[in-house]
């Protein structure tokens, strides 16, 4: 199990190195250049600028300059807020981001794994119709709809909660919903979906027959056989919600990473880019590790071998 | 059991976090007195600063930060300008090329220094050294060797500015600005204290800590990433005494329906709004729309469609549009329609003191007035006089929801109204855009400029046949020479250089080398209590003699 683990962080470093190059040669195709007053400044100023930057050195130059300044730990210095570091950029950004994705992935799932159960457990009934009415409205309703919703009437007319802005935890309940929507519908999908299959299997038959009440059986055994699916699709969603929504984020003024991403790409922030890539790839490996591992939890019969495969 | 246990862990947190909640109701409704403070004046801005660094600053957002922090020469009060450091707005001598500035004595730095002459030499020669990478040293090019020095070619010590003594100032230009009392408000020239922005080296403008005031406020809260900051009163600032609001709270709002709500939940005493929010709250009495220096208007590349030669043509692209149509339907956002590429605000007549804008539209206002019937005649008319039957061309634009709305418009008005016309759209990212602009690659693009200083000057220039701005290479000789003698021969005679920028304004009008469309306004929504703010030509905030009435 150890050496799995540590033959996979080598393979997470060179996919990480893999991903740097690509994204270091595709990014300066990008047309323009990183200067934001750029509308008016002549050739020979951006020349000027260039030379400063280092940006008029031939392109492999500028690429061992990167690669070497990241295994020193340095991802350079934003281009768009002036001199500022990329790691302390990315370190004050990335905090409010995690916590509301994270806080959204633990509703989301805990409640979306309620719902999928109790849908399955009564399947065809009118608990089962109005769960599955929930989780297609949180599947077809984008987030930013349930976010300006619950700004509206919970926040604005009824003052329950702070409209905007980043103070304290109670400024994080609002966005956390409505991050949470999504995950929720798609954990108790899947969830209701797998339960059901689980719940007409021989040994649920078996539990019962022994005399089990039907919520111990679903407790006792059901759950965990049906947590598999579950767990796969947790890993992609709990990157995608930690790495920031630039929407939910504009709509509640947090200082997140999500826009920052979209605004460094628009703006030729190279290292910004660079260096946003290089954290959002790290964290996604990390967390496929980490669902492979959990297999093995809830599945023993999933075991890692250090051939790199399940067996 | 262990699932058990989690799950019940989980509905605990989420039992918690809703308890947590109805608590949080308290603390929110407590802060919202902030914006009732009366001395306190909450506003928002669109995005963060980015730099306190006055030599590096290229964004307004981090400019009205410098500007609330920083003195320099100069301050404007609404379109007045008026002493700061200087103890009075000095006449250029030597034929306008020298200006002797005295300082006052009782300006201080926030660490106790003194701002002296030495300040403003220090900080106009970082501004212009190559190393420094401004991205606003062209602001500079007229301040003698200045233009040599970002080439590499002289050292920064040769920059037209000395300190005669600790308090006097003498600047010298390689030919006369007449606006340039007005461009030294830029942060580009505000002065810098060496001792200090030696010692951040690097850090120097990257947060709070690393800046230094001189000015009515001190900035706090500003981490360098984040989204909220508070600038407060300075009491050593030498007109302390003047200003009457203890802080201004700014924070950053994305949302145009989040900020409505902020700012009718009391949360901010001026919110901006725009799109459909400002269509919407025209009628308010707090409704406050701010023009800015800024015109997007149509460049036609007489070098790809030879067709955009004919004068007839580009006056019919001008006339099938409904500038009115544009902004109230399609743009819905409070901008003006734009009858000049110079924008309305900028300038007034030495004589009669009329808006430059206002007063060349009253000359020529038919080149840009809606007249389909007109233009679809001079178009056949100019098809014939190019030996033409039809004209292809693809409109380049930006490819925001606004400009995507606006292009379609463009495109639809033009079809229908001039037959023989085919429009196709390509909107591409704003770098995309600009970057094919520069380098001719386009057909007609949709291009906006901002004023650096209030002057006409600043958009006529941009179209003399030379000018590396001028992307269509549209070009006439009479107007070249008018623009020239604005700036040489009638430099120092007021009334004849404004002759001559009418003149050339209207000579470009009636030619439509380019086609104006529009001149932004930001909408605002500010709080009647709120008294004697003033808003500068330059498009910024003086908050000196602000305060809130209860």
């Amino acid at each position: 199990m150890t050496k799995y683990i540590l033959k996979r962080i080598v393979w997470i470093f060179i996919t990480l190195w893999i991903i740097a190059t690509i994204t270091f040669f595709l990014m300066k195709l990008l047309p323009g250049t990183p200067y934001t007053n750029q509308a008016k400044l002549s050739a020979d100023q951006i020349r000027i600028m260039n030379d400063q930057y280092g940006l008029n050195k031939p392109l492999f130059t500028q690429y061992w300059i990167y690669i070497v300044g990241l295994l020193h730990g340095d991802l350079g210095t934003s281009f768009q807020f002036n001199n500022q570091p990329v790691t302390y950029l990315i370190a004050n950004r990335l905090g409010p981001s995690i916590q509301i994705g994270a806080q959204a992935m633990i509703v989301g799932t805990i409640f979306g794994i309620l719902l999928g159960a109790i849908a399955a457990v009564r399947q065809n009934t009118w608990v089962d119709s109005v769960a599955t009415f929930f989780a297609i409205v949180g599947r077809s309703i984008p987030n930013f709809v349930f976010a300006v919703i619950l700004q509206f009437f919970l926040a604005f007319k009824l003052h329950l909660f702070p409209i905007a802005l980043w103070d304290g935890f109670t400024s994080s309940i609002l966005p956390t919903i409505a991050l949470a929507m999504a995950p929720l519908a798609d954990t108790a999908r899947f969830m209701r979906t797998e339960m059901v299959d689980v719940l007409s299997s021989d040994y649920i038959e078996l539990a019962r027959s022994k005399g089990l009440s039907n919520w111990q059986t679903v407790a006792k055994h059901a759950l965990r056989n049906s947590l598999i699916p579950v767990v796969t699709i947790i890993g992609p969603m709990a990157v995608a919600l930690m790495t920031g929504s630039m929407v939910i984020e504009n709509i509640f003024s947090i200082p997140g990473i999500g826009e920052q991403f979209v605004k460094s790409i628009l703006t030729n922030d190279y290292p910004t880019i660079m260096g946003l890539t290089i954290v959002y790839s790290a964290a996604l490996l990390a967390v496929y590790l980490i669902v492979d591992i959990l297999y093995g939890i809830i599945d023993p019969r999933i075991r890692l071998s250090s051939t790199g495969g399940k067996e | 059991m262990k699932l058990k246990k989690v799950l019940g862990a989980g509905l605990v947190i989420a039992a918690s976090a809703f308890l947590l909640a109805a608590c949080g109701s308290n603390s929110s409704s407590s802060s919202s007195s902030s914006a009732s403070n009366s001395k306190t004046f909450t506003r928002m801005e669109g995005d963060t600063i980015q730099t306190m660094d006055p030599s590096t600053n290229t964004d307004a957002i981090s400019g009205q930060a410098l500007i609330d922090t920083m003195d320099g020469f100069y301050r404007y009060n609404g379109k007045k300008l008026q002493p700061a450091i200087a103890t009075s707005v000095a006449e250029p001598t030597n034929d306008g090329k020298t200006y002797t500035i005295k300082l006052r004595k009782d300006a201080k730095w926030a660490n106790g220094d003194p701002v002296t002459a030495k300040d403003f030499v220090y900080g106009w020669r970082r501004t212009v050294d190559p190393k420094t990478a401004s991205q606003y040293a062209y602001l500079y090019n007229q301040v003698e060797n200045a233009q040599d020095i970002q080439s590499g070619k002289k050292s920064p010590d040769t920059l037209g500015i000395k300190a005669l003594d600790d308090h006097t100032v003498e600047i010298t230009l390689s030919e006369a600005v007449p606006y340039f009392n007005g461009l030294m408000t830029n942060p580009a020239f505000f002065p810098q204290n060496q001792k200090f922005v030696e010692k951040m080296g690097k850090k120097y403008g990257t947060s709070a800590k690393y800046a230094l005031s001189n000015g009515p406020f001190i900035l706090k809260g500003w981490t360098g990433t984040n989204n909220s900051w508070t600038e407060s009163k300075n009491k050593d600032y030498w007109n302390a005494k003047a200003v009457k609001l203890n802080a201004v709270k700014v924070q950053v709002v994305k949302d145009p329906s989040t900020s409505l709500n902020l700012y009718q939940s009391g949360k901010l005493n001026d919110a901006i709004l725009s799109g459909e929010n400002a269509q919407q709250m025209k009628n308010d009495p707090a409704f406050t729309p701010r023009k800015q220096s800024s015109v997007f208007f149509v460049e036609m590349n007489q070098k790809t469609i030879p067709a955009f030669k004919n004068e007839k043509i580009r006056q019919a692209i001008s006339m099938s549009i409904n500038r009115k149509e544009l902004v109230n339907k399609v743009l819905g956002n409070g901008s003006l329609a734009a009858d000049n590429v110079t924008p309305q605000g900028l300038m007034d007549d030495p004589t009669t003191g009329k808006d430059f804008a206002k007063e060349a539209a009253s000359k020529d206002s038919q080149y840009t007035t809606y007249n389909p019937k007109k233009a679809k005649q001079l178009f056949k008319e100019g098809l014939q006089e190019v030996g033409a039957k039809n004209v292809n061309v693809t409109l380049l634009g930006d490819d925001t929801d606004n400009a995507k709305k606006m292009n379609e418009y463009l495109q639809s008005t033009w079809q229908d109204n001039l037959p023989g016309l085919k429009v196709t759209l390509q909107n591409v990212p704003f770098k995309t855009r600009l970057t094919r602009s520069q380098n001719g690659q386009f057909d007609m693009v949709v291009s906006a400029w901002g004023a650096d200083y209030p002057d006409p000057i600043s958009f006529l220039d941009l179209f003399t046949t030379d000018n590396s701005y001028n992307n269509g290479k549209w070009s006439n000789s009479q107007y070249d020479q008018l623009v020239q003698d604005s700036k040489t021969t009638d430099v120092l005679n007021k009334e004849k250089r404004w002759d001559d920028l009418m003149q050339a304004q209207n000579i470009i009008t009636e030619q439509q080398g380019v086609v104006p469309l529009y001149q932004r306004v930001e909408a605002h929504l500010v709080n009647k209590k709120v008294k004697n703010l003033q808003y500068s030509p330059a498009n910024n905030y003086n908050f000196v003699t602000t305060y809130i009435k209860n």
